[in-house]
């Protein structure tokens, strides 16, 4: 292993020592809800209206949600979860709503605190009920404006509510911050790996996040190797580095704009072309395809994830890989936010297998992957402790039957997941990351 | 015939044997749907019926009943039967005519108060009485009149049953069936357009053995007649079955006989003996002719839409129509998502707020 | 009109309030919620095959993936055999052709009775299925609304109706044919306001599913 279990223990007690052991104060009952269904009102259009109106409550999609697939718990099938939007979309925005309202009860204060539990506790929105439901709902979309309707309210599990309240207002995470990047810059630079830092006329910015700097500096460094190998023109600021977006993960849509235009206000002001996203999922999915409608206006750069940035460099010539000599075999992990969420399902594939790598699937696999059990914030939230365990357990079975040599992910989440589950368990399989597997086996 | 005649003495007078009288009364009971051994209580019964009187009022009419009962047989037992009732009044048949007709009619009713039957064919027209009249006698007075001291009343054909064809829509003339006017008296109807002559003949057959009403159904007729559906007793059935339709009337499958639902046929929604008994001596009846039942014994038979569209098809509406509520449904349509927009728009200003 | 017969009235002033209120509610419905303030995606595509990624989802979401076939076998099939025997019944009974023909002005071949006696009893014993596993499965227990059970009724009696028109059971046939036809009135008249509207719906939501995924590259 090549992360020591302080380290993951480390990160616990940081978050830890975060959380309070009580709800916010200062917003009435009366108030949240309002909040929670003036959110849902903002994101509800004529698209989600089709969704709703679609739904045919055949449970299906139940069969797709791993929180089901491994309590039956009926409560997380995934329709039951955008519940509440459906009882305010029908109340208030729907054409039959004047029908509808007599027999569609409000929304309580109750309520909001009861799906809590079901969209941040039992959802990481890693859209694999997108996938299966055959009136094409786009489900995860609508459990998210749940998630966001909570956050309005400031019901979101406390930890997330610290964190994301950190990082709106110091941009730091756990403490992590511009000076914890420089130290971890500092010592990557003694192992002989520069990262320019600030540099003028750059036009790629790199972007990393709180848990790659606390668990997994090497990732950085990794990534800092490819950039400069590939003979990228590249920096990072360390006033706008985080990739991770705790706004997005607690539903907090105004912490989510600010964290997101750190990123496009800086890569404007400095001119960037390209923003390389590190491995994570959300940091992407924030980016790549939320960043412009968050700010409102499309980007004036590309956001690539380190993945595409590889296979590009790859087919210019700019880096060669060398072939594994000895036919190790990997298994991958698909970050939900990557492959059915992010496009990125055959590209990490097909970097590996360039590397010589016997790539084996899980079954199932790629679009139909189950995810990690710990993403959207999932893994910081103590209440869910035990739900992702045990969808861990069932990816670990999954990647145990690949009888592959080492499972290979592309976002530090998911990998630190895996470190939690396998600590837990004393699993011996290999986790490792993909751009470290790249920049160990770059050629010369 | 004699008034003191009885019927069987009568019957054999005119050279009808006993095997065709027994042979009426079997085909009677058993239209009737009465046990075989009932048939010997018929033909006692009928045998030594005395000879009712019958007063016979015609209104809004075309005479096609009377043409029925008449016309279509050559001399046949059912018509000796006819021959045998004292019909005291008929202005279509009767010798006499003017004041001594009408006078016949008021002296057989005074002479047979409370026994005679009263038959009528045609409707009433009760919108202007004068629509009708027979000796200055408006149609509504004298079925009131003649109502009054009878024992029951036929009602034949489907006019005077269900108002018929005066009585299709506009109804020009408000005319109306008798059961609309009487309804102190028993009241059969008879209906068909027109009725088949052994049902007319049967129906008095059952006066003249029981004295008494035959079981009706709910729209007053005698179930022993109208009690079968037309398809459900339909030879063509079969081809209904298996779905082999005649499409027009000069295709394939109408030469083979197929089934003429497609050409709109009634025969599901109608109830009468024309599968069974058939007309022109058993000789066929209009389905086996090749066209589709019209339901003429059924009330409104001419309102329910055409008679060449099938069954199964409604009355629609308009395309007009339908694409009128098409369009108020996208405005009101419109008009909520205008309003829900609102809705919206408030929750993103407050938000910014 | 006096002396309206159950009958008349089905296939009169019944039917035509029934159409009427079909039109106007759906008109409603689909352009209520389609009509509702759209939100522009600004982010850059890495796909831009509208009607490509979009069909394919219409497609594609007529069969479950592979990866969830075992899991979902009973409602795929039963889905399916309903919806088959549901429109074999409705579309190639001869009597049900002959009213769609009133009405649209073109009419197509029909299948023999028997065979449509067949698929109309099996639509009705898998929605009966449908319906007890609504009870007893405790997800869908979980979620099903008043809509989910009134819709199935609605569209039972129908069948159930029609069925017994069809083999002369339950009064007599005008009467069943009145009440078979009320029942489709009454469905009509449901449809709109209810789930049954996913027959209009579901194409649209598969449809934008697949370009929403398209976009980001993903075939949906």
């Amino acid at each position: 292993m090549n992360v020591e279990s302080t380290s993951v223990h480390e990160l616990e007690a940081a978050i830890e020592n975060l959380e309070p052991t009580v709800e916010r104060l200062g917003l009435s009952d009366e108030e949240r809800v309002a909040r929670a269904k003036r959110a849902f009102l903002r994101k509800l259009d004529g698209r989600k209206a089709v969704d709703l109106d679609t739904c045919l409550h055949c449970g299906m999609c139940a069969e797709a949600c791993p929180f089901y697939e491994t309590t039956q718990d009926e409560r997380y099938a995934p329709v039951h979860k955008y519940r509440l939007l459906r009882r305010v979309y029908r109340r208030q925005l729907s054409p039959m709503r004047f029908l509808y309202r007599p027999f569609t009860p409000d929304i309580t204060i109750d309520d909001l605190r009861e799906w809590r539990h079901y969209v941040f506790d039992a959802c990481t929105g890693c859209a694999r009920c997108d996938m299966i439901c055959p009136m094409g709902v786009n489900i995860s979309s609508l459990i998210r404006i749940v998630r966001e309707g909570i956050g309005a309210a400031d019901l979101m599990p406390p930890r997330l509510q610290r964190m994301k309240d950190e990082q709106q207002q110091k941009n730091s995470i756990v403490g992590v911050d511009g000076q914890r990047l420089r130290q971890e810059i500092a010592k990557l630079n003694e192992q002989g790996v520069t990262v320019p830092i600030d540099k003028d006329g750059a036009d790629t910015m790199l972007l990393t996040t709180v848990t790659e700097l606390r668990m997994f500096p090497s990732q950085l460094g990794a990534c800092a190797s490819i950039l400069t190998k590939a003979g990228a023109n590249w920096t990072m600021y360390p006033d706008a580095f985080e990739a991770a977006n705790i706004g997005y993960v607690a539903g907090d849509t105004a912490a989510m704009r600010v964290a997101t235009k750190r990123i496009v206000d800086k890569a404007k002001e400095k001119g960037i072309k390209t923003v390389v996203v590190g491995e994570t999922g959300h940091g992407y999915q924030t980016l790549r395809w939320l960043g412009a409608n968050t700010v409102g206006e499309r980007l004036p750069f590309d956001v690539v994830s380190i993945i595409e940035f590889i296979q590009q460099a790859q087919a210019d010539g700019r880096i060669a890989l060398k072939k594994q000599d000895n036919g190790a075999s990997v298994t991958y992990l698909d970050p939900c936010r990557l492959s059915r969420k992010g496009g990125l399902i055959e590209q990490p594939r097909e970097i590996l297998k360039s590397m010589g790598f016997d790539v084996r699937e899980t079954e199932p696999t790629g679009r139909e992957n189950y995810c990690c059990g710990g993403g959207c914030g999932e893994y910081v939230l103590s209440t869910g402790s035990e739900l992702r365990h045990r969808v861990f357990e069932l990816k670990k079975n999954q990647f145990d039957d690949t009888e592959a040599d080492g499972v290979v992910t592309a976002c530090a989440s998911c990998r630190f997941n895996l470190h939690v589950g396998a600590d837990k368990t004393n699993w011996q399989m290999p986790i490792k990351s993909l751009v470290e597997t790249v920049a160990a086996n770059m050629a010369d | 015939m004699r008034k003191d005649q009885n019927l069987g003495e009568y019957l054999r007078s005119q050279g009808v044997s006993r095997r065709g009288f027994l042979k009426f009364c079997s085909a009677t009971a058993s239209l009737m749907a009465l046990p075989p051994s009932a048939v010997a209580q018929v033909a006692e019964a009928l045998a030594a019926a005395r000879r009712p009187s019958v007063i016979w009022l015609s209104f809004q009419e075309c005479t096609g009943c009377t043409e029925s009962l008449t016309r279509s047989h050559s001399p046949t037992v059912e018509s000796l039967i006819f021959d045998a009732i004292s019909l005291d009044y008929h202005h279509t048949l009767q010798a006499a005519a003017g004041h001594g007709a009408e006078a016949a009619r008021e002296a057989a009713q005074e002479e047979n108060k409370g026994e005679y039957i009263l038959v009528v064919d045609g409707s009433i027209p009760v919108d202007n009485p004068a629509y009708s009249t027979i000796a200055g006698i408006s149609n509504l007075d004298m079925l009131k009149h003649s109502a009054k001291d009878c024992f029951a009343i036929v009602a034949v054909g489907t006019c005077a049953a269900y108002g018929g064809l005066p009585g299709a829509e506009p109804n020009p003339t408000g005319a109306v069936a008798v059961s609309d006017i009487i309804t102190d008296k028993p009241i059969i109807n008879v209906s068909g357009c027109p009725p088949i002559p052994v049902v007319i003949t049967g129906v008095l057959a059952h006066f003249l053995t029981f004295g008494t009403i035959p079981e009706l159904d709910a729209l007053g007729r005698p179930t022993a007649f109208f009690g079968q559906n037309i398809h459900d007793r339909c030879y063509r059935r079969p081809f209904y079955e298996r779905g082999e339709f005649a499409e027009t009337f000069d295709d394939e499958g109408a030469r083979k006989g197929w089934c003429l639902y497609k050409l709109g046929c009634k025969g599901p929604i109608t109830y009468n003996a024309c599968a069974t008994v058939k007309w022109n001596q058993g000789m066929g009846f209009p389905i086996q002719a090749g066209h589709g039942c019209i339901a003429c014994s059924e009330p409104r038979f001419w309102d329910k839409g055409g008679f060449y569209d099938a069954l199964s098809t409604g009355d629609w509406g308009s395309r007009e129509a339908l694409l009128g509520a098409a369009a108020v449904g996208a405005a009101l349509g419109a008009g909520s998502a205008i309003r829900a927009r609102a809705r919206k728009r408030k929750a993103m200003a407050e938000e910014e707020a | 009109m006096e002396n309206m017969t159950l009958l008349d009235f089905a296939r009169g002033p019944g039917l035509q309030w029934a159409l009427w209120i079909f039109c106007l509610g759906v008109l409603w419905r689909i352009v209520g919620a389609m009509y509702l303030l759209g939100t522009k995606d600004l982010s850059k595509f890495r796909r831009n095959h509208y009607i490509r990624d979009g069909l394919r989802a219409c497609l594609t979401r007529s069969t479950p993936a592979e990866a969830f076939e075992d899991k979902i076998r009973f409602q795929h099939i039963s889905g399916y055999a309903w919806h088959i025997a549901l429109f074999v019944s409705v579309l190639f009974f001869a009597p049900h052709i002959l009213f769609f023909e009133s009405i649209f002005g073109f009419s197509w071949p029909h299948l023999p009775n028997t065979i449509i006696l067949f698929s109309g009893a099996v639509a009705t014993a898998l929605l009966i299925a449908l319906l007890i596993r609504r009870v007893v499965h405790p997800v869908q227990r979980l979620i099903s609304t008043i809509d989910d059970y009134i819709s199935i009724v609605v569209v039972l009696l129908p069948l159930i109706t029609g069925l017994a028109a069809f083999a002369h059971i339950g009064g007599r046939y005008e009467t069943m044919l009145a009440l078979h036809l009320l029942a489709v009135e009454l469905m009509l008249i449901w449809y709109p306001f209810s789930k049954l509207m996913h027959a209009f719906m579901t194409f649209p939501s598969r449809y934008q599913s697949g370009t929403f995924f398209g976009h980001r590259g993903v075939k949906a």
